[in-house]
Order: C-alpha cells, then sequence, then structure tokens
C-alpha cells in the first residue's frame, strides 16, 4: 500500500491510497464514521429557562455543539472502571452555562460555557445557543461524555468521510475534432483545450460522472474515462473535535482490535 | 427560528458562520461568493445557510416589548 497526501489542513485530509481494495476502503470509512469515539454533551440539567426556546429545543443545540475532544485522558463510559451510570472524572465532563440580560436583547454563544475541563471546550466560541430579551435568564448544568457515531450523530468525529477510485481520462487525439463540447459539460473543469488538442487539467476532481462521453457527438467516441480499481482517493473533513490525522489513527487501531478479537475467537475454536 | 448548530445532513458546524453570512449578504455581497469564502462547500450545508430565516428575532420582539408591560 502506497500512501500519498494530497490536500491537508487543520480539519481535513485527502489522501491518495493505491495498492488497496474498496473493501479495506469502505471499512476505513465505516469506522470513522460510527467508531471513532469524540466528545459531546449527553445530559443537561436545566435549573432555570426563561428564554424564548422552550427546555428541550435548548437541551438539543446544547447537546450538538462539537466539543474538543481528549482521547488519551478519557474512557468511553461502558468501559470505565468507575461502572457508574453517572460517571466519575474519568468518562464525564461537566459544563455550565449561565446567562442572564436586564435591559437590553443578547446572543447568548458557545463561549459563555465553562467547563470544568479547560481542554474539552466547544469548537468555536462563535455558535448561538440561544437568544435573550431583556430579563430573561437561563441557568443549565451540561455533562459531556465520549460516545461514538453509532450511537448519535453528534458522536460522529467528521462531517464528511468518503472515497472514490482513481479516475483515468484519456482523449484520443485521432478520433477528436476539437468541437469543445465536452469542456463546456465538465462540472468539474477538467478538461481544456491546448493548441490543437484537449488537455486534461486535474484528473484527481473527476467525478467520473462521464457526461464528456454523453457530449461527445463523435462515434466512436474520442473520449474514453475509466478507473483504477486499486486505488482511492480518500477525503475525510473532520467537525474539529480532533485532527483528521488523529480521527485516522484512531480508526485503524479500531480496526486492529477488532481483528485482534476475530483471531482470538477463530483460535479457541 | 434560530440558525442550526449543524447542517442536517453531514454535520458540518455552521451556527458560528450565520452572522458573518448574513452580514455579508446584507451589504450587498453576493451569497455564493460568501458561503465560498467561509469554506461551505457542499450543497447540503450551503442551503442550510441559503434558506435560513432568523424568526427568532421577530418572536423576540414580543419579550421586548412585554417587559415594559410586567409590573415593577
Ligand atoms: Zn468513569
Ligand atoms: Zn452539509
Amino acid at each position: 500500500m502506497n500512501i500519498q497526501i494530497i490536500k491537508k489542513n487543520d480539519i481535513s485530509l485527502r489522501l491518495l491510497i493505491e495498492d488497496t481494495n474498496a473493501a479495506f476502503m469502505n471499512t476505513l470509512r465505516r469506522i470513522v464514521t460510527s467508531e471513532v469515539p469524540s466528545m459531546a454533551i449527553d445530559d443537561v440539567v436545566i435549573i432555570e429557562n426563561s428564554s424564548t426556546l422552550q427546555d428541550d429545543f435548548l437541551a438539543h443545540r446544547v447537546g450538538l455543539v462539537p466539543l474538543k475532544t481528549d482521547l488519551d485522558t478519557y474512557n468511553l463510559p461502558e468501559d470505565c472502571t468507575c461502572k457508574s451510570e453517572f460517571g466519575c472524572n474519568l468518562c464525564r465532563v461537566s459544563l455550565a452555562l449561565e446567562a442572564e440580560t436586564e435591559d437590553h436583547t443578547i446572543t447568548v454563544y458557545s463561549s459563555h460555557f465553562k467547563s470544568e475541563n479547560p481542554v474539552v471546550v466547544p469548537v468555536s466560541d462563535r455558535i448561538p445557543i440561544a437568544k435573550l430579551a431583556p430579563s430573561q435568564k437561563i441557568r443549565l448544568e451540561a455533562y459531556a461524555r465520549l460516545g461514538k457515531g453509532k450511537d448519535h450523530a453528534r458522536w460522529q468525529p467528521v462531517s464528511m468521510c468518503a472515497y472514490k477510485y482513481l479516475p483515468i481520462v484519456i482523449v484520443n487525439t485521432k478520433l477528436c475534432d476539437l468541437c469543445g463540447d465536452c469542456i463546456k459539460i465538465c462540472p468539474k473543469n477538467i478538461l481544456t483545450k491546448a493548441g490543437d488538442k484537449i488537455e486534461i487539467r486535474n484528473v484527481l476532481d473527476c467525478t467520473l460522472c462521464q457526461d464528456c462521453i454523453d457530449a461527445c457527438k463523435k462515434n466512436p467516441k474520442a473520449l474514453e474515462v475509466s478507473w483504477n480499481e486499486n486505488s482511492f482517493i480518500f477525503e475525510i473533513e473532520s467537525t474539529g473535535v480532533l485532527t483528521p490525522e488523529r480521527i485516522l489513527k484512531g480508526a485503524l487501531s479500531i480496526l486492529e482490535g477488532k481483528l485482534k478479537e476475530f483471531l482470538d475467537q477463530l483460535v479457541v475454536k | 427560528m434560530i440558525v442550526p448548530v449543524r447542517c442536517f445532513t453531514c454535520g458540518k458546524l455552521l451556527g458560528d458562520k450565520w452572522e458573518e453570512f448574513s452580514r455579508r449578504v446584507r451589504e450587498g455581497e453576493d451569497a455564493s461568493k460568501v458561503l465560498d469564502d467561509l469554506g461551505i462547500n457542499r450543497y447540503c450545508c450551503r442551503r442550510m445557510l441559503l434558506s435560513h430565516v432568523e424568526i427568532i428575532d421577530e418572536i423576540i420582539k414580543f419579550h421586548e416589548a412585554g417587559k415594559n408591560l410586567r409590573p415593577p
């Protein structure tokens, strides 16, 4: 297997992975979306709420706020040694939110959360939680814990994790009459006219839609769109709770654990 | 009512981008350019901001007015 980084920044990572197969890529994708844990608010105790938003509406919004996750310090509640339903400080973080206003309307932002652990805080300070009119008040206590995407989408560490085959676009210069229809129809602007031939600019952006082939009036067609079944473009976009590299590393160690468990069961029989 | 925290479809965090989006569009910028600038690329996320109406701003007026009616 050969891996090349195509694009990388704080929240997203795009890889070219060669010498593998769709089964492995899909395993990786499914583990990233449903097994890699992240931190999110699970229980909300509303002490006081006189805002225009009902308690359950408010709790729902608070639950969706992504929190920066520290996977090395915290345990999943089901694996924690405390075995308690309420949790201990190795599997639970409490955050308090208090806001009130006297004489003008305010917006309550995610920055108003006071976390007991300064590492576990909302990913962004500017998420509006509620708006308060004069003399309205919100007081609540929220309990965050690690969870998995398969239990609820708020624990999913990614907002996008997808793969596609490596596209191969070939223009047959002998058949092509440079009519330019394929250039116009391509939604990703992959094709361009360079002198007396059609050139392929960024083949990695191709979505394999094959619209260029339909647009070509030649018979047989002057273009060919195919893909390499053993090479993939894998892209992952984090919600900000973990770095994309950490999500991928986490996914691989979970896969390793699952394979080990599978092997152990085979040996016993 | 109030801007959703995340995209309904993919789960991308969008709540923190609403205020900048609505301000810049109100000032006359092209919505599609603002969305590109904010890094909102997928159409599921783009429609979240594009079609959002902040109704809470209308409802809260009744509460602002109600304050003056309440006895001190
Ligand atoms: Zn515990
Ligand atoms: Zn989306």
